[in-house]
C-alpha cells in the first residue's frame, strides 16, 4: 500500500475503531511509525460483553481482551493511560494530558462516546452508568448486598442490564420516558414485543415515565421519584441514558464538528490527513445517501480498518485514490436467552412487513421506505436477518447504478 | 487453515456470518456451524480471517496450516 509522504501515524483512542485502525496499518505493511493513544489502562476489550456475558458471569475479565496486535517490526508504540488533550488540525499535533506533543502526519480519531448522565444523577453513591470496563466493574461490586435496582432508559443498555440483573433474581424497575421500550432502535413492533417479554420475566417497566428527583438518604441513592408522585423505593440506579460522541476535546480544533466529526464518504475529516472512525464518526454513507453516526461492534472495527487503508492511499502522489465506506449497521441484543438482531437503518420508513417464520414463535419484519427495502428485523433468526442484510446491500446498487449519469 | 469455536461463549451473533457467509452459518436456535475445509479462494480466506478477529465474543481461534 501507499503512505507517500506518511511518517507518522497517531491513533487516538484505544477501543475497538482504534485496535482495528492499527491493526490495518500494520497489516498494510506501513514502515513509519504509529503512535497509539490508547487512553486505556489495560488493552482493548469488548464493549458488547460487558452488559451481558461479563454482568452475568458467563465471562471473566481476562476473556475480554482482544488479542495482542503483533508488531514484526516494531514501529508500534502504544501509549496507556494517556488520552488525547487537544488537536491543532493545521499544525497537525496532538497534545496529551501528561504534557507530551506529538506532530504527525496522518491522524486516525477513534475517541469513541461517552455515557450520558443525566444531571439529576449525578452526586450521589450508588447511581452508576455503564460505558466502559471500569463501569462494569463498579456495578458488579455492587450485587453483593442483592439490591433492588431502578433502571433509567429503556435503551438497548437499559434493556440489556435489566435482563442481566433479572438472570440474578433481583427486583428490578425499567423506566422509560418513551411510550414504549427499545423504540428508537428496534421501532415499535419489536418494541411492545420486549415490553411483554420483560414483564414476562418479572421487571416492572414504566413507559411515558419521567423521573423528576433522585432521593438520597446519607448520601447514597434511596428512591426514584418520577413526575406522577409515584416513588420507587430502590438500592441501586443504573442509568442507560445513551452516549454523546467524545469530540470535547477537538472544540478548538479547526475540524468541522457536529454531533461527531464531520466526514465525507471516505471517513475523511475536514482537514487533509485526518480521518475518523467508530462512534465519534459522523459520515456520509453511501447506502442511505445520509449522513449518519453508527455505535455498533460491526461498524466501528469495519470503520477503523477503512480509514486506515484511505490514509494510506491519501498522500501526495498516491495511486490509489481514497474509497468511500458504504455500510448497512448491524446491531443485536441479548435478553432472557434470546437473540433481537437488526440490520439497516429503520429510521424513515414508511411501511413495515411481518415475515412468515417456519415456526412463528419470534417476530421477524422488514421496513421499507418508498418501495425499498431499508432495514430488517428478527428474533433469534440470524440466517433470515443476514439474507436481508445482502438484499439491502443489493437494492441500494442496483439503484445507484440506475441513478448514474451516461 | 481450521477453526475452533469457543462452545462455552459463542453467542451466535452472527457478526462471523455478516462477514464470510460462505464458511460461518448461524442457525435459528443460534449455533453456529462451520463448513470446512474452507475454500482455497484467497478472498474467501481473507475474509475468514477478519471474522475470526471481529468476534466481539473473542469465540473464535484460527488455525493456519
Amino acid at each position: 500500500m501507499a503512505f507517500e509522504g506518511i511518517r507518522r501515524i497517531v491513533v487516538a483512542g484505544g477501543s475497538l475503531a482504534g485496535y482495528s485502525a492499527v491493526s490495518e496499518l500494520l497489516a498494510a505493511d506501513f514502515s513509519g511509525e504509529i503512535v497509539w493513544v490508547t487512553g486505556e489502562k489495560e488493552g482493548a476489550y469488548s464493549k458488547p460483553a460487558l452488559s451481558k456475558e461479563f454482568l452475568q458471569g458467563k465471562s471473566e475479565h481476562s476473556e475480554l481482551f482482544l488479542p495482542e496486535i503483533a508488531d514484526p517490526r516494531g514501529n508500534l508504540r502504544i501509549l496507556r493511560n494517556v488520552k488525547c488533550r487537544s488537536l491543532e488540525a493545521e499544525r497537525r499535533i496532538v497534545h496529551l494530558d501528561d504534557g507530551a506533543s506529538i506532530e504527525f502526519d496522518g491522524l486516525i480519531l477513534c475517541t469513541g462516546a461517552t455515557a450520558r448522565m443525566p444531571a439529576i444523577t449525578r452526586g450521589m453513591e450508588g447511581v452508576l452508568g455503564l460505558r466502559t470496563l471500569e463501569d462494569a466493574l463498579a456495578i458488579k461490586a455492587e450485587l453483593a448486598r442483592r439490591p433492588r435496582i431502578a433502571i433509567l432508559g429503556g435503551g438497548l443498555i437499559g434493556c440489556e442490564l435489566a435482563a442481566s440483573m433479572r438472570s440474578f433474581g433481583f427486583e428490578i424497575t425499567l423506566i422509560e420516558g418513551a411510550p414504549m421500550l427499545l423504540g428508537r432502535t428496534f421501532g415499535a413492533v419489536l418494541g411492545d414485543y420486549v415490553r411483554e417479554l420483560h414483564e414476562r420475566n418479572g421487571v416492572a417497566v414504566l413507559t411515558g415515565a419521567t423521573i423528576e428527583a433522585l432521593e438520597a438518604r446519607d448520601g447514597r441513592v434511596a428512591a426514584a421519584r418520577l413526575s406522577d408522585g409515584q416513588v420507587i423505593e430502590t438500592d441501586l440506579v443504573l442509568v442507560g441514558a445513551g452516549s454523546a460522541p467524545a469530540t470535547g476535546w477537538l472544540e478548538g480544533s479547526g475540524l468541522a464538528l457536529s454531533d461527531g466529526v464531520v466526514c465525507d464518504a471516505t471517513l475523511a475529516s475536514s482537514h487533509p490527513g485526518i480521518y475518523a472512525a467508530g462512534d465519534i464518526a459522523r459520515w456520509h454513507n453511501p447506502y442511505y445517501g445520509a449522513e449518519m453516526r453508527v455505535e455498533h461492534w460491526t461498524s466501528a472495527s469495519a470503520q477503523g480498518r477503512a480509514a486506515a487503508r484511505n490514509l494510506a492511499r491519501s498522500g501526495v502522489g498516491s495511486s490509489e485514490a481514497p474509497v468511500a465506506f458504504a455500510d448497512v449497521p448491524y446491531f443485536w441484543s441479548d435478553q432472557y436467552g434470546l437473540k433481537l438482531q437488526m440490520v439497516g437503518r429503520h429510521d424513515g420508513h414508511d411501511h413495515i412487513e411481518m415475515q412468515e417464520t417456519a415456526d412463528r414463535a419470534h417476530p421477524l419484519l422488514t421496513f421499507h421506505r418508498g418501495g425499498q427495502l431499508v432495514a430488517a428485523a428478527g428474533v433469534n433468526a440470524s440466517r433470515a436477518v443476514m439474507r436481508y442484510r445482502k438484499q439491502i446491500e443489493d437494492e441500494v446498487k442496483a439503484r445507484d447504478r440506475v441513478a448514474e449519469p451516461c | 487453515m481450521k477453526i475452533i469455536v469457543n462452545r462455552q461463549t459463542c453467542d451466535g451473533n452472527g457478526v462471523c456470518m455478516g462477514i464470510a457467509p460462505e464458511v460461518f452459518d448461524v442457525d435459528d436456535d443460534l449455533y453456529l456451524h462451520v463448513a470446512e475445509p474452507i475454500p482455497e479462494d484467497g478472498e474467501i480466506r481473507a475474509r475468514v480471517r477478519q471474522a475470526v478477529t471481529s468476534c466481539p465474543i473473542l469465540a473464535l481461534k484460527l488455525v493456519e496450516g
